[in-house]
């Protein structure tokens, strides 16, 4: 009955939201000549990052970016609070195979550079600081996949948390103190399309890489131990 | 009037999140330093925020940030009502911090300040930003702490209240989200004043969508009828600080967002009827609930919504006086629904049960803290020379001018139900005889302290109302007539 | 077209298993499910036929070929926000689960919902 009801009040919904939907039309140009135009137009030159996605997200919307790594803090954060445990609690994991164990020690390094690679090179190529971030996270998920024992420091982890998300609101008080506003790019733009352009874009997203990458680490550990 | 010297505003928001990064740094140094963080960032944001006062009630200040201009970059727009309002939660959050220096706490006691730093400045964001897709991350991490924070005394109830409060929450936020992708297809902005400067041109069965959808997402924080079912049970499940700040902070954060998209971005004509006829309903529903209640929380919780759907009684009236009385019940409840909420902790701390029946005859026990909670009381159901009065009486009598006789009869009925169950917890704290089993500790200083600063400000409030009112009225002028704020935006260009 | 109508029936999938199913676990599948639906919509808005990715990898490429780069950030924003969300919720159903040694919310319920 009460899926029934569920179906019905989604159907009405739907229909009104889709036909709301459809007026607006698909894949056609309705960029406005004010905003999405002008960062293609004049990103390359006024931010010096070829990734025009990546030159909104760290750059123009640099402020949005600040708030998304403290809603990741936050969930790391309060995931650590409620899953606290004054006795510190074991993976229950059975001990894997040999060759995904040889396997996973010859992929975890190269997994690590390439999170580093796609962190690194975000204002490049497609990618950036919490892709490359997410990566390194799924590199240490397959070493805690299949080495029952391999443990990963906290402190450690917490260190580079802390030193991360400083950093990107130190850079962003420097752009108020040496240049006009907060996150203001108070660096030299250099050649657009190599590794040494666009200002504080890398500088920012290497911040939140390490950030995102420790962070997710250390949510999938607190959350694969579950045994006493 | 002589100007104290202002920061850029921009640090109101960095600093607190410099110092929630830093926090697990400074707890290795020493244990006690944690308690004092938020102490100190919210005095400097208390600072911050009366500093700039005088300037943004002139005109709103626009402040860029990574110098680019509106539309372009994010900026922060802080007009007399989102000045008002961080000085509230600042005020608030300040206080509460106060409360919690000596507030026993379990483990990790750090993790429960930097969420609680976290949840303030997230609620600071929404009032200051200029930027659609800022408010909804801004409300993200209001809402997302508040979720960690409703389950963080670990117990059975706790988890169960903040699932729930999660549920409603993030799928409201996602209505958000679509409003946001409705409108920024639309209009191709998302700077606010720039979309309600173009919002006339859009196709209305578009905006009408993208409103509902907004209300909707904003309904939730702030408290509107269906979508409030969350609140008695976070409200209770949650530590006392955490509950006074969802009564003082959260839940203006949500009234300021819904204002702000009601007002500023879509005044669209026939929605303030909706407006009116949901804070009726929800006022009414509210009251009603709460004189079943049984533990006191959940009825601070349900009076809390209460007062919530006098507010938006006031914000659907539309006329610049009842917007006036609507922010004067908001700083009203800010002010007295924490000093409830505090004082109630340590009554429920010393009778050692969230019943209102086991509470009889703590005036003679605990003399100090009953005090508090009947003085709460009194001005929150509008006792005369107190200040929950002026603004009750601000709105009930516009509604009367606006000739909705009816609503302004349900309305006042809703405040006598409201003192009814009031009066009855005080009844009780000072007419019943006590229990024997009483611990016998004293209130801390910190939480004395805390609560004498609201009560004070109620009662200044209550006595020089005109000086309170003198400050609002521009904020509600701000909402009325929104060609200065589009055109404090635009100048910037 | 068939990008709304893909995003549209995540979405209602979504809403429904909030709605309907019984298990925490799938409750928050559930939610990741409309999350995954609205960042899906926000992408087909910003959809322009025929143009490529925003990026000036290749000196021939100019503005006009390229879709709008804005929904694109704001879904990276949000797929962030969106995790975290889920990440919460999940801690959330384990403290249940300790507690009640049950997903089931029909078992759980003990304050009034």
């Amino acid at each position: 009955m009460r899926k029934v009801f569920a179906m019905l009040f989604l159907a009405i919904i739907g229909f009104y939201l889709f036909n709301t939907f459809a007026l607006i039309p698909f894949g056609k140009n309705k960029m406005n000549a004010d905003v999405a135009a002008s960062y293609l137009n004049s990103g390359v030159q006024k931010t010096g990052a070829v990734n025009i996605v990546t030159s909104i997200v760290v750059n123009y919307r640099g402020f949005d970016t600040l708030g998304e790594v403290t809603v990741l803090f936050l969930a790391a954060t309060g995931m650590g609070a409620l899953l606290f445990r004054k006795k510190p609690m074991q993976r229950s994991r059975q001990n894997a195979s040999v060759i995904v164990k040889t396997g996973a020690r010859i992929l975890f390094p190269l997994i690590i550079i390439l999170g580093v690679y796609v962190f690194v090179h975000g204002h490049l190529t497609p990618g950036g600081g919490f892709q490359g971030g997410a990566i390194i996270a799924s590199g240490f998920l397959l070493m805690f996949m299949s080495y029952r024992t391999y443990k990963v420091n906290h402190k450690v982890l917490s260190l580079f948390e802390t030193f991360a998300g400083t950093s990107f609101v130190l850079l962003g008080l420097f752009g108020l103190i040496w240049g006009t506003s907060f996150l203001a790019n108070i660096l030299p733009f250099g050649e657009a399309n190599t590794l040494f352009s666009a200002g504080i874009i890398p500088l920012i997203y290497i911040a939140v890489g390490i950030k995102v990458g420790s962070e997710l680490t250390a949510v999938l550990d607190t959350m694969l131990k579950t045994v006493k | 009037m002589n100007t104290l010297p202002y920061f850029d505003p921009a640090l109101m928001i960095a600093l607190p999140l410099l110092a929630a990064f830093l926090i697990p740094l400074l707890k290795r140094a020493s244990e006690r330093i944690p308690k004092f963080v938020p102490l100190l960032i919210l005095g400097f944001n208390l600072y911050e925020s009366i500093a700039l006062l005088p300037h943004s009630l002139q005109k709103p200040i626009v402040v860029i940030i990574a110098a680019w201009q509106p539309p372009l970059g994010i900026n922060l727009t802080i007009g007399p009502l989102g000045n008002i309002l961080a000085l509230i939660i600042s005020l608030v959050g300040f206080v509460v911090a106060v409360y919690n220096i000596k507030f026993v706490l379990e483990e990790p006691g750090e993790k429960y300040y930097m969420l609680f730093l976290l949840m303030i400045t997230g609620a600071t964001g929404m009032v200051l930003t200029g930027d659609l897709f800022n408010l909804f991350v801004f409300l993200e991490i209001t809402s997302i702490s508040a979720y960690a924070l409703t389950a963080f005394i670990r117990d059975r109830n706790g988890a169960e209240a903040a699932f729930k409060y999660l549920l409603i929450g993030s799928i409201s936020s996602t209505m958000i989200l679509l409003g946001i992708a409705l409108i920024y297809a639309s209009t191709g902005t998302l700077n606010m004043a720039d979309i309600a400067q173009k919002i006339g041109q859009v196709d209305s069965r578009i905006t009408l969508a993208a409103l509902i959808l907004m209300i909707v997402g904003f309904g939730v924080e702030s408290e509107i009828f269906p979508l409030n079912g969350w609140a008695p049970d976070a409200y209770s499940q949650a530590p006392t600080p955490v509950g006074a700040v969802f009564g003082g902070i959260v839940v203006k954060a949500g009234v300021y967002g819904l204002a702000r998209v009601i007002y500023t971005i879509f005044s669209f004509q026939g929605v303030f009827h909706f407006i009116l006829i949901m804070g009726i309903i929800t006022l009414l529903m509210a009251e009603m609930s709460a004189l079943r209640q049984k533990q006191i929380k959940r009825m601070l919780a349900f009076s809390s919504i209460g007062q919530m759907g006098l507010v938006l009684i006031a914000l659907g009236l539309a006329t610049q006086n009842a917007v006036a009385g609507g922010l004067f019940q908001m700083f009203n409840h800010a002010l007295i629904k924490p000093l409830l909420f505090l004082s109630a902790g340590y009554l429920v701390y010393y009778s050692g049960s969230k019943d209102i029946g086991d509470l009889d005859g703590m005036g003679k026990i605990k003399p100090v803290t009953s005090f508090f909670f009947a003085f709460g009381a009194f001005a929150l159901m509008g006792l005369p020379p107190l200040n929950g009065f002026w603004s009750k009486l601000i709105i009930i009598s516009e509604t009367v001018k606006s000739g909705y006789i009816v609503l302004a009869a349900l309305a006042l009925t809703g405040s006598i139900i409201e003192a009814v169950y009031y009066l009855r917890v005080v009844g009780r704290l000072y007419f019943k005889s006590p229990e024997e089993h009483v611990k016998t500790k004293y209130v801390h200083a910190s939480a004395v302290v805390a609560m004498s600063i609201l009560a004070g400000l109620a009662l200044f409030a209550g006595l020089f109302p005109d000086v309170i009112l003198h400050y609002l009225q521009p904020a509600a002028r701000e909402l009325m007539d929104k060609t200065q704020y589009i055109q404090a935006v635009i100048a910037i260009k | 077209m068939i990008y709304y109508i893909g995003a549209f029936s995540l979405i209602l999938i979504g809403i429904y298993a909030v709605l309907v199913k019984r298990n925490l676990i799938k409750i928050v599948i559930g939610l990741s499910l409309v999350d995954a639906g609205v960042h899906l919509l926000l992408i087909a808005i910003g959809y322009i036929k025929d143009k490529t990715a925003p990026i000036f990898s290749n000196p021939s490429l100019s503005a006009g070929d390229m879709v709008d780069p804005v929904p694109q950030a704001l879904v990276l924003t949000a797929i962030v926000i969106g995790v975290a969300v889920t990440a919460l919720a999940l801690t959330i159903v384990i403290r249940l689960y300790d507690h009640h040694k049950t997903l089931n919310i029909n078992k759980i319920r003990e304050l009034k919902w």
